[in-house]
């Protein structure tokens, strides 16, 4: 769909990516994020390509949450503290929106918030459709993250619309997710009830100075409370605190050592407007991907193969689409399988043996 | 223009107002976009558009396709054309219009 680029190939892009800095660095990963957006099942390429040595990054979040909860403020306000605490470690984030049902375009409005990184290279932003295929998004956002492991980036975030399946997915994708509720949205509780609550390590409630926060952060920890009793991980005694903390500054800093100390996620009362809890927020991160570390690391050997799996399961899904030719062509098969009389295991199976016998 | 053209089946990057040539072009590389679109009503399309074109070439990024509109007199518009603008609609102009020269530009039908 490029208008004019310099193909290089998956591996001519690795190259240049290493051998490059700067803008030409920047456009050869940049290409290679295209790449692997457009047609996610050739990640393994990326994987095999000679040169493709990424560094670990030391965490890549996840940052999910109700539309207008502030994720992506918030995510601008984390690459802004972790770039002046690490000035030397470079920051990746892949900003997933929606993409329209109806005509498959996309307005992705997230980097509105991210621009005044726009010209530190050491912070590099990529946009993502989700282009309505569930399976071929989560490839193509891992191949985007690989990309940006090649990059040398520490932090990688990646921001998603909480609303559905796709960002359990995505989930899965980080070793943390991180849960952006905000108040004046009455529904917040009722969205981790829905299945949220299940992907969180880690809760922030955003717009602390607004009305409302402090009753939301309660509300937060009451209801966690009862999902750590409920899993039989709330042993001991002293009291969860049910309440809010008191106090002009919301700070929940004391409230954390309990929290880990039941097991329980982390829940951070912070404005990302205003820039307060923020330094707390970074350094837990920093803690719970240096404490995870070696089970980060083992994950992400699985992770491999996991997204060598998925790629197969992608094109497997598009020669069987190609088999099965545009809408109409198996016409007379369909109706049969309406009438009762052929299977669709029967009916896979043919297109299955149709895909093989092409090679 | 942004949801005219999400409508019309792209993928657009809303990167906000009053950004700087530097960032705008520094986003569209990140982005690996087709083509940027500029709006401008200050009356500095003369010096920011050129500017725009000019970081892309620096940028070894020339292929990105610009495009642009606003209130710009039609004196300019040739002259901008000229230093490489690909496009530039002037109020009035029918989104259908854009939308059709857009495509056309990034080499899809709409």
């Amino acid at each position: 769909m490029k208008a004019a680029p310099p193909d290089a190939g998956v591996a001519g892009l690795v190259g240049a990516v290493r051998a490059e800095t700067g803008s030409a660095q920047s456009r050869a990963a940049a290409r290679l994020m295209s790449i692997l957006e457009d047609e996610p099942h050739r990640l393994p390429e990326l994987l095999s390509a000679p040169g493709f040595e990424p560094r670990p990054p030391l965490l890549i979040l996840g940052i999910t949450g109700a539309p207008g909860a502030g994720k992506s403020t918030l995510a601008d306000e984390l690459v802004t503290e972790f770039r002046s605490r690490h000035p030397d470690l470079r920051v990746g984030v892949v900003a997933v929106d929606p993409s329209s049902p109806f005509t498959g375009g996309a307005v992705l409005g997230d980097r509105v918030r991210m621009m005044r990184h726009a010209t530190d290279p050491m912070v590099f932003v990529r946009s993502l459709a989700t282009r309505g295929h569930l399976g071929g998004l989560t490839l193509g956002v891992r191949g985007v993250i690989r990309v940006m492991e090649l990059l040398g980036c520490s932090l990688i975030m990646v921001e998603t619309v909480g609303v559905g399946q796709s960002e359990v997915e995505v989930a899965r994708v980080a070793d943390r997710t991180l849960i952006v509720l905000a108040p004046g949205q009455g529904d917040s509780i009722q969205l981790l009830k829905a299945g949220l609550m299940e992907i969180g390590d880690l809760f922030v409630v955003n717009k602390a100075d607004q009305p409302g926060a402090q009753e939301l952060y309660g509300q937060l920890l009451a209801t966690l409370k009862l999902g750590v009793i409920a899993e039989g991980g709330a042993a001991g005694s002293g009291g969860l605190p049910g309440a809010p903390p008191q106090g002009v500054e919301p700070e929940p800093s004391p409230d954390l050592d309990l929290m880990r100390g039941r097991g329980m996620p982390e829940v951070h009362l912070v404005s990302a407007l205003k820039r307060t809890g923020l330094g707390a927020l970074v350094v837990s991160l920093e803690r719970q991907a240096d404490e995870g570390r070696q089970a980060l690391l083992a994950r992400r050997e699985s992770d491999l193969r996991e997204e060598v799996r998925q790629a197969i399961l992608e094109e497997a899904h598009r020669l069987l689409e190609e088999a099965m030719g545009p809408a109409g062509t198996t016409a007379e098969q369909v109706a049969r399988v309406l009438e009762g009389t052929l299977a669709v295991e029967e009916m896979a199976r043919e297109l299955l043996r149709k895909c093989g016998s092409d090679e | 223009m942004a949801h005219v053209l999400r409508d019309a089946g792209f993928e657009v990057i809303y990167a906000g107002i009053r950004r700087t040539p530097e960032q705008i072009v520094e986003a569209a590389i990140q982005e690996d976009v087709d083509a940027i679109g500029l709006s401008l009503l200050s009356g500095a399309h003369n010096v920011l558009f050129p500017r725009v074109i000019e970081l892309l070439r620096q940028k070894g990024a020339e292929d990105v396709v610009v495009f642009g509109g606003g209130t710009i007199p039609a004196g300019d518009v040739e002259r901008l054309k000229a230093e490489g603008m690909a496009a530039l609609f002037t109020p009035g102009t029918p989104a259908r219009t854009i939308v059709e020269t857009v495509g056309r530009l990034v080499g899809r039908g709409a």
